[in-house]
This record gives structure tokens, sequence and C-alpha cells, in this order.
């Protein structure tokens, strides 16, 4: 319909003809009179977004989310989801004549063989390596400027479970090529799920469809909620969390003519939009730059996994290594209750990433409970603001950051030729110390930049010290320049008049140590000065 | 006052956590040093018998003394001083039998291979393996280890050692082909036994397929899958396998060099080690390596470095050249 309107419009008398942006307007007009779109349509172009480059970081999410889905689709189209074992007749050597999976033997093809398969394979892994970092940096934005307080609990929490089933689909993914290494973290879970204690049997037994490795079904199921399930919820959730962005407003840093009430920024048209378009291909040029350039996953080098087969320095991607360095670390402890056994994998594998999520999903509300703090913010709080948060903030990064340097031990020890064990009782210890240490440096180092005040992070004025003939020293101040505070005139100490009795006084001590001998300091100079005579130049910061 | 003595108090804990660290890599290092002497003798000691006999009977100076008497012995088995005897006559070097190096082959070190070997190992070697190669307080008795063994050593650059530590690492080549085949003609013409060169002609001709499949069982459990190698327990590590030469595999998988198994032929035939050194030497260095920069092939640790440094930390750098600074 909308076509054969625009027919109609070209076919108009030069007379009636309409400018481009008349047609365009004709067109849309149609359309609101059908759908209704302009009511709609003027809130999405009249959304405000604030100017500032850490408001960006969420969208690094959502346009890598993009490239995953597109690509995602075009793997789809070559994977086989079977675990059916069949002869490998590709063309990489090392695997041809042996026995494979359809699974595997369809993933080494669709690298090798399909025409852009292995830059689309690498760009889809990139883009979930990328897809859960920014996700993860997003959320300190959030924390750390306190942007999740009311009325934010709930756009909050959807972030956080974004998070989980990110990591969840990663995992998912990771797991479908049926490779050497993907089998090895298959067997994990297996375990993992195993050690909780009454249900984990059946659990196993029911997603697995028996005893380790299964009946076959793993590999189907998995794909079903990799490319259908997961996904699916994962979109809904980004558009109920763009939705509340759009109908909660954005928050903003503090700033003149900001107030709780008004956001300041740039409206999606024009301006926002062709920002973020510009973003947009800024991300998928990254992605694709690094599946291009750069290897991910060298499944073929790997080989088909069975379950008698292990590689040594086998790592998940880089969002479950905290868990895999925790179940690292953790000493093999375990407890048994009457019939009831505790696996060690339960504590590090199972409770710890529930305890995680739990206080992530909850922390507004732990926060309004300790603060007592009911107020709706809609302006954000520098992170030196709230000390204590920032301070929580970054003990529980550096500690989940710990977690996740465990999980390299080995590459570790190879790399810095230190002992492996001395590598894993360092980590053993210092992952439940540094943490603190961290947060007590935030801490104080907060005190401090809201003591610095506004001269945090700009320079010094730069001072020069003159010194004449008579080896007489004087201080004078610097030209000021943009961002240049005072150190002696304004905000430190108030400069002191040199009356004569000082000037006598400071005479006497120079006397003493034996530095300068001048009666009248104050004449002197002033005719040192006046006289423009050259004196030795000394500049120096402060 | 009391945040005051709250700084002391965590002071002076995490400063005793660090100690107690310390202490348990201490004891950690300690016991395995307390262990290697042990393991030393109990490993060496078979061949010690005759190590002793030799360096209590000569020296190098004292054999030249007696090389009369002991003429007679060199031709017909192994001494350990025969070269040390009348050099000059060309009857013994008709008479000399040496050691045979190569499984599978007649071929025998010549006189001149061990006499060049033993002025090689006496500036090289000798000072920590002994004159008579019979070892000490500080290295292994070599008498007996036989060529492969040696040769392994030597041509990888391990021996000499430059620094003696846990597990020696691969170093530049200090020989020659020729000195180094002299020096395995030297060590192994001291006593009969060991491991012989193996044979590996016909590696070329083994299917790689094979290859792969024994090297996912045998090796990729310290090695890595990749062949990068990564760190064992104790200080020792599984070294990379991308500089190893064809006859290097064989020769490790048959000697098990340092911390490695060894795989003698009941575990491993010659035609399934013909196999992994296909393999390794074709489709782990020089891998159908599709995809780009392989980031030193391990695995995801370099992948997540990569992707967040680069791929998240570009992008926030966009951002930040993007949006607003204040």
């Amino acid at each position: 319909m909308a076509k054969m309107n625009l027919e109609k419009l070209r076919k108009q008398s030069p007379k009636e003809k309409k400018t481009l942006n008349g047609q365009i307007g004709s067109v849309s007009e149609w359309l609101d009179d059908r759908l209704g779109l302009a009511k709609g349509g003027r809130v999405f172009f009249n959304k405000i977004f604030p100017d500032h480059w850490s408001f960006m970081l969420g969208e690094i999410a959502l346009y890598s989310f993009v490239v995953l889905l597109v690509t995602g689709v075009f793997l789809s189209l070559y994977y086989v989801p079977s675990g059916a074992l069949e002869i490998y007749h590709g063309t990489y050597a090392p695997l041809r004549g042996t026995v494979v999976s359809a699974a595997y033997s369809s993933t080494v093809n669709l690298s090798l063989h399909v025409r852009f398969g292995l830059l689309v394979r690498q760009m889809h892994h990139w883009a979930a390596d990328i897809f859960l970092g920014a996700i993860a940096v997003h959320m300190c934005r959030i924390f750390f400027t306190g942007a999740f307080r009311k009325p934010r609990e709930l756009n909050w929490i959807i972030g956080v479970t974004l998070l989980i089933l990110g990591i969840v689909e990663g995992y998912l993914g990771y797991s479908l090529p049926d490779d050497l290494i993907s089998g090895t973290g298959l067997r994990l879970m297996f375990s993992v799920t195993e050690s909780i204690p009454i249900v984990g049997t059946h659990l196993a037994f029911w997603i697995f469809g028996g005893n380790y490795p299964g009946n076959g079904s793993i590999i189907p199921r998995m794909f079903i909620a990799h490319v259908l399930l997961i996904p699916a919820i994962i979109t809904a959730l980004i558009g109920a969390h763009l939705g509340l962005l759009v109908k909660q407003k954005h928050t903003q840093f503090p700033g003149p003519g900001r107030t709780e009430k008004n956001v300041v920024g740039t409206p999606m048209w024009p301006g926002f939009m062709f920002k973020t378009q510009g973003f947009m291909f800024l991300v998928v040029g990254v992605i694709a730059l690094l599946g291009a350039f750069a290897q991910i996953n060298p499944i073929w080098l790997y080989g088909q996994y069975l379950p008698y087969k292990v590689s040594y320095a086998v790592q998940p991607d880089w969002y479950m290594g905290w868990l895999d360095g925790a179940l690292r670390i953790m000493p093999s402890w375990e407890f048994q209750y009457h019939s009831i056994m505790i696996p060690n994998q339960f504590f590090p594998a199972v409770l710890l990433p529930g305890i995680v999520f739990n206080i992530f999903i909850l922390w507004p509300f732990i926060e309004a409970k300790i603060t007592k703090d009911k107020k709706e913010h809609h302006l954000l709080e520098r992170p030196r603001d709230n000390p204590m948060r920032t301070a929580i903030g970054a003990g529980t990064f550096t500690f989940l950051f710990m977690l996740f340097s465990a999980s390299a031990t080995d590459v570790l020890a190879n790399y810095l030729t230190i002992s492996l064990n001395i590598v894993l009782w360092f980590f053993r210890i210092a992952t439940y110390i540094i943490p603190f240490i961290v947060a007590a440096i935030a801490y104080r180092f907060c005190i401090e930049l809201q003591r610095a005040g506004d001269k945090a992070g700009k320079r010094k004025r730069t001072n020069i010290v003159w010194r004449n003939e008579q080896g007489e020293y004087y201080i004078e101040k610097s030209p000021a320049r943009e961002g240049d505070f005072d150190v002696i005139g304004e905000t430190e100490e108030e400069p002191i008049e040199l009356t004569p009795e000082l000037s006598e006084e400071l005479n006497k001590k120079a006397d003493l140590i034996g530095v300068g001998s001048s009666a009248a300091t104050n004449e002197l100079a002033e005719k040192f000065l006046e006289s423009g005579e050259d004196g030795v130049k000394h500049v120096s910061r402060d | 006052m009391n945040s005051k003595k709250k700084t002391v108090k965590t002071f002076v804990s995490v400063i005793a956590v660090v100690a107690l660290s310390l202490i348990f890599s201490l004891l950690e290092s300690n016991s395995y040093n307390s262990n290697t002497p042990n393991f030393r003798t109990s490993s060496y000691s078979a061949n010690n018998v005759s190590a002793v006999s030799q360096t209590t009977s000569s020296t190098p100076t004292t054999s030249t003394s007696t090389s009369v008497s002991s003429s007679v012995k060199e031709t017909s088995s192994f001494g350990s001083n025969h070269l040390n005897s009348n050099v000059k006559s060309d009857n013994k070097k008709k008479k000399f039998v040496g050691p045979l190096l190569y499984q599978g082959s007649n071929v025998r070190a010549t006189y001149n291979q061990v006499k060049e070997g033993q002025t090689l190992f006496d500036e090289s070697c000798a000072s920590c393996h002994g004159a008579q190669a019979s070892g000490s307080d500080r290295a292994p008795n070599l008498v007996g280890l036989g060529p492969a063994t040696v040769q392994f050593w030597v041509s990888t650059g391990r021996m000499p050692l430059s620094n003696p530590i846990i597990q020696p690492i691969r170093k530049p080549v200090k020989f020659t082909q020729a000195q180094i085949l002299d020096i395995v003609s030297y060590v192994s013409s001291l006593a009969p036994g060991g491991v012989l060169i193996p044979n590996i002609k016909g590696y070329n001709s083994s299917s790689i397929a094979n290859g792969a499949s024994l090297f996912d069982i045998n090796c990729a459990g310290c090695h890595t899958i990749t062949g990068a190698g990564d760190a064992l327990a104790s200080g020792a590590y599984a070294p990379s396998l991308h500089q190893a030469t064809p006859e290097q595999v064989a020769e490790a998988i048959r000697t098990g060099p340092a911390n490695m198994p060894r795989f003698n032929p009941g575990v491993l035939t010659n035609s399934q080690v013909n196999s992994l050194v296909k393999y390794v030497t074709q489709g782990i260095q020089k891998p159908d390596n599709a995809g780009g920069w392989d980031m030193g092939g391990i695995g995801p640790v370099a992948e997540g470095f990569i992707g967040l440094l680069i791929g998240v930390g570009l992008l926030m750098l966009g951002a930040f050249w993007v949006g607003d600074r204040q």
C-alpha cells in the first residue's frame, strides 16, 4: 500500500510534485492514519540522551547482541545439532577417517569449508565475549553512580537477569561444537549439577538423559535452549530494559542546569540517532576486525570430544572464568551428614554464584535498607560521593577478578615460571585478602577526592622561583592557564606579608644556615623587579 | 584512636597471612628439594656399581699409565677408559668396536667419534657429570643411559646446563650435529644398554589422523591439545612442542626426559611413534591455521584477554570519543 502511494506521488504533475521531505511526510501521514505512529514516534524522537560517554557502554552490549543474532542465524543454517557419530571426510587431514559427531563435523566444515563460515563463527564468538564484557562494564557504571536507586530497581533486576542469561547462553554456545574443550566443560557441568545435595543426581540424569555422557540428547537440548529459548527471553528482556529506560527517563550526572526533574542531553532526533548509528558501526567494525584477524576457538585443532580424552590447560570462556577459578582454589573438603554428602564442587560452583547473583539482584533493596533512603533519585552520584558503596563495589569486583585470574593458574605459572603450587596457594589466600585492601584504598581515595574538591584531576599552577645577583630567591606565579589552581594564593595558605621584622628574622635564620645576608630583602626585591635585571630563572612545579 | 587500632590490626593480620603463605611455599619447595636427592640416588643406583668401580680404579691421568693392561678389554667389551690407551696404534683402531647407535641398524660409532666425543665431554659435561660420566652430587650418572637420551638432551640445547633449576629449558644448541653424535658415541661407549636412537625414517608415510588420536590420549594431558605446553606441579612443566625435531619427538617418547613418562614399545609401537612424530611435526607445528593470529595457542585465557582488552577496551575508547567527557 505504501508503495502504491509512492507511485501515486511520483505520477503527480510537476506543479503538484512535492519535495522528498514532503513525500516522506505524506507516507508517514498515511501510516499514522492507520497505525497511529505519530504519538509513539514523538516520544521516541524526543527522548533525551545525556551526552556523557559512560552512558554509551550499555550500547556496546546492545549492538554486540545484534551481531550475535545476525551471525547466529547464519551459523544455524550449517550447524547440525546431533551427537550421532559419523566418519569425517572433510578437508582437515588430521581428522580424516576418524569417527566424529555430526555436531563436531558440521562445525569444522562450516569453519574450514563454508564461504565466510569461519569469519562469521569467529565474529559470533568474539561478539559473545564482548557482549558479556560490555554488560559487566555497563553494570559497573550503574552500580558506582547509584543509578539503580529508586525508581530504577526493576531495571537493575532485569539487567542482572540479562547478565545471568548471557552467561548461560554463552556457556551453551561454547558447548555446542562438541570439541575436546567444550566436552570437558560439559563433563564439569555434569559433576557440578550432580553435586547439588539430594536432587543433584536426578537433575543431572534428567538433563543429560542418563549418566554422563548421556544418551546423546544433550546436544539437541542445548541447541534449542541456545538458539530459541534463551535468545527469545534475552530479546524480550532487552525490550523491557529499554522500554523502562524510555518510561523512567535517563539519569544524569549533576551539573549546571541539571535537576532531579529534568534531563539535559541530545534528543533522539536530530542528534543522538546519528551518534548511536555511528557507534553501532564502530561496534560491528571492531567485532568484524577481531573475527577476521584473531583466531578464536580453533576446534579443528582440539579434535572430537570423547570422555576418555582430556587436554591440559582447559579454561572456559572468560565470563565463566571466575567459577572455574573458584573450583580451582577450593580445597578438597567434603561434608557428610548421615546419608547426604555435599561434594566440594557444590560450594564454589553452585553456592558461590547463587550468593553472588542474589546479592546483585537484591542490592538496591539492601542499600535502601541500610541507608533508609526512600526518595526517588534521578541525579547520579559520583563514586567518590558515596565512599562506602564504592568501597563495597571495588572489593566485590576485586574478589571476582581474583577468582577470574585463578582460572589461569597454570598459564600464569607457565609464563611467569613459578611453581604451580605457589600460584595456587597465592590465590587461595590473596583472593580473600586483596579485596579488603582494595576496598580500603578505594574508601580512602573517595574521601581524599572529596577533600580535594574541584581541584581533583587539575594541575597546580606553576610557580617561578627567581634568584637575583645577590643570591636571593623570589617566588612568582606563572600566568594562569586553563584548569590551573593556585597552590600558594587561593587555596592552601594565605601569603605572608614580608614586614621588615619578619625579613630581619628570616635573614637571621638565613645567616645561621649560611644562605643570603642582605638586610633589606623587601626593597631589594622591589628594585630588582623594577629594574628588570636578568636574574637566573628557575621554573619549578610547586 | 579506635580506627587507628583497627587499621593496625588489619595490617598485622595481612602481614601474618602473607608470612604464612610464604612459609607454606617454602615448605613446599623444601619438601621438593629433600625429595630430589632420594629420587636421584634411587633411580641411578642401578648403574652406580659400574660407575663407582670406574671412578675408584682410574682417572684419565692414571689410565694412561695403565693403558697396556686395559687395551685388551676394549676390543671385546665396553670399557670406560679404552680411549686413554695407546691411541697411536692403528691396530687398535681396527679392533675397536664402537657402540650401536641406531635402532634397527648395525651402524656403530667409530673410534674417532668416540675419541672426539670424549674431548667434548671433558670440556662441556665432565664438570658436573664427572670425568667418567658417573655423576656427582649435582648431576646424574650417564653410564648405560643409551644414545637416545644423550642425543635428546644435547640436541635440544638443554645440556650443557647454564643454570641448575628444577627442569632445564630448551636453549640454542651448543654443538653441531656431528659433535652431538660424537658425545653420544662417547657416552654410549661407556656401557652397553639404554635406548637406541629411534628409527623414524618412515614417519612421513604414516597416518596423521592416527597420530592426532594418539596425541589426544597420550600427550595432550600435559602438553595441551595445541602442543603449547603448560606448568605442572612444583615448578615442573610440560614444554612446548613447537620447536621439536622429528628425531627429538621420538626420543622423548622412548626415553621420557625429566617428568615425562617413558613410552616403551609395549605401550606405543614403532609405527604409532611414527604417527605421533608426523602429527607433532605437521599437525601441531604447522597447523591448518585458518582464522588469523592464534595468540600462542593457549585457548580461552588469551581469547578472554584479547576480547576484554582489545574488544571492550577499544569500544570503551570509542564511547569516550563519541561521548561527552566533562
